[in-house]
């Protein structure tokens, strides 16, 4: 552990530095503060480590030249899984700690949504929100730290691409149907209901409460489930569920660099950690013919072949539809690809784009010319749920983003 | 309250479907003109999204022509072309679309007859379904 012995001296170092330095010129840091980044161009870059341990973990960085910046970190309709991934950076978090005051951040921290409207607009250098924008304080959380930020990054699958919570787009009857369901039909709420002899009302929650200490009110839910680029302009996008720790990695390091060296930033828009190609090159497995003619899950397929395509093997895999840099995590082992990632920059369409490639891996029959298109829907049925699985992570992004109804509403 | 007049896009594949659908003109067929045409070099060039987008942008109906099965100019367009057409009409049917809104059909280039056949029954069966359901609703 000498490396940690290596970081604890240099940290003290450090430290007594900064105190001599800040009681010398206190003036000049609190002039450097106010505009943190651009301060930071052309000031003296930090000794940097070069045999840091840890991938992206810089030891003993200390605080950026022009004071620390601000982050908040949102999570909008999520599951948690993004801001655990954050959590899960390990020393990385102590970079993110030396670099930054974390000004929100749900899962670890106790910034509130007043204490973000109390800010100057641009006074956060960097927000990240997770998770899709599912109901109207979403928005609003997604607007206000729009407005304060002058980074915003969308991250990972949901935020980017509507992913799990999208796929509610998919119910006809919309946010009514989805909560008739859960507070009326599911076991414990109508076991609750006829137990207490309530009413659905009783139950349902309602927008606005007036409680006699005064109204109460309530999100309320979207029938489409957004991106957060489809409510606030989006500058850096990391795709994932969730993100790698080598996305994280690159985006820390180019914010380091940005406020520390006064580098420039990746151009707006940039999706960070992807390779432009599709997941089957980054992929180990040799494609043989791949044709399909059965399907299966996963788990039904005893031995499943270590080394050969998926889609040999009669396993939907969705990577010749999706982008690559995730180093291919799933098949690696033994699971199908479902589409994290998005898919591949030209593609508008993730999930046509894989179910087309898919569809022409059927093969043709002898008697194809004698076939009708009744057949075709038999051979094709064995997919299962087709809509629910190519666009499993995203709908929202999808030309067709929710259920329709024919024959008027 | 006039007509519903449906918006019908039709795919038609350069080498006999287009050429059907020439032959119709050519010999002053009489059908509704509802439809527009897109010619594609073979039905397999009709990408699932093509038809997705149509409907996404408020078309109530699309048509997708092809030559018939062993006569692809490209030997097996139309044979992969089946296949995406079936398993797009699935995701479809999921979205909640009547499956009759899109139809896949074989025209070759002699058949104007055939493909005058189709155009009347096709806008018949699409204004009875009424308009596009896309339109009306998105939040
Ligand atoms: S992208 Fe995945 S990990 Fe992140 S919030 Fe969505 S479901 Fe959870
Ligand atoms: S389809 Fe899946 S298993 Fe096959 S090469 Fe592509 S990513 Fe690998
Ligand atoms: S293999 Fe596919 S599903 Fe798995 S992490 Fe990569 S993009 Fe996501
Ligand atoms: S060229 Fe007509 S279907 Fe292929």
């Amino acid at each position: 552990m000498s490396w940690f012995s290596d970081w604890k001296e240099k940290r003290a170092k450090k430290k007594a530095e900064k105190a001599a330095t800040a009681a010398a010129a206190p003036a000049k840091k609190e002039a450097a503060a106010s505009s943190a980044p651009a301060a930071a161009k052309g000031a003296k870059a930090p000794e940097f480590i070069a045999d840091s341990p840890i991938d992206g973990y810089v030891p003993g960085l200390g605080a950026p030249p022009g004071g620390k910046i601000n982050i908040a970190i949102y999570w909008a309709a999520a599951c948690g899984g993004c801001d655990v991934s954050l959590l899960d950076t390990d020393e990385k978090v102590l970079n993110i700690g030396d670099m930054s005051n974390i000004l929100m951040w749900p899962i670890a921290t106790d910034g509130k949504e007043k204490d973000i409207e109390a800010l100057e607009d641009g006074e956060i250098t960097v927000a990240m929100i997770n998770g899709a924008i599912r109901n109207s304080e979403n928005e609003h959380m997604a607007r206000l730290l729009r407005k304060k930020s002058q980074i915003l990054v969308s991250y990972g699958a949901c935020a980017c691409l509507g992913g799990t919570p999208a796929l509610a787009n998919l119910v006809p009857g919309g946010v009514n149907e989805i909560k008739d369901y859960v507070y009326g039909v599911t076991p414990t709420s109508a076991n609750f209901i006829a137990d207490g002899g309530r009413k659905l009302e009783d139950v349902m929650p309602r927008p606005e409460y007036n409680a006699p200490e005064g109204t109460l009110t309530l999100p309320v839910l979207y029938d489409t489930v957004k991106t957060v680029d489809q409510v606030v302009d989006v500058d850096y996008y990391i795709p994932g569920c969730p993100p790698t720790q080598k996305s994280i990695a690159a985006l820390l390091d180019a914010l380091v660099g940005f406020v520390y060296r006064g580098e420039a930033l990746p151009p707006k828009g940039t999706t960070v950690g992807v390779i432009p190609k599709s997941l089957c090159e980054e992929c180990h497995r040799h494609k043989e013919n791949r044709r399909i003619t059965e399907v299966f899950e996963p788990h039904e397929v005893l031995n499943i072949d270590h080394d050969l395509c998926l889609l040999d093997q009669g396993i939907l895999c969705l990577g010749a539809g999706t982008i690559a840099g995730c180093g291919a995590p799933c098949t690696k082992a033994d699971q199908p690809c479902r589409g994290c990632y998005g898919p591949p920059k030209p593609v508008s369409e993730q999930g046509s784009s894989i179910f087309t490639a898919i569809a022409s891996l059927f093969p043709i029959e002898a008697n194809d010319a004698k076939m009708n298109e009744d057949d075709m829907d038999d051979i094709m049925s064995v997919i299962k749920d087709p809509l629910g699985y190519f666009y499993a992570f995203s709908m929202s992004k999808s030309l067709i983003k929710r259920a329709v109804n024919e024959g008027g509403q | 309250m006039a007509e519903f007049e449906p918006k019908i896009v039709a795919f038609c594949c350069n080498w006999c479907s287009y050429a059907g659908a020439d032959g119709a003109g050519v010999a002053r067929m009489q059908m509704p003109t509802n439809f527009r045409i897109i010619r594609t070099m073979c039905s397999a060039r009709v990408d699932p999204e093509h038809v997705l987008r149509a409907f996404s942008k408020g078309a109530d109906g699309v048509l997708v022509l092809g030559c018939h099965p062993a006569d692809c100019h490209y030997i097996g367009g139309n044979y992969r072309a089946r296949r995406r057409i079936a398993l797009l009409r699935m995701v479809l049917e999921q979205y909640g679309f009547d499956p009759k809104r899109m139809k896949l059909e074989w025209v070759s280039a002699s058949e104007g007859e055939k493909f005058q056949k189709t155009v009347i029954e096709f806008v018949d069966t699409i204004k009875a379904l009424g308009p596009n359901p896309v339109c009306s609703k998105e939040a």
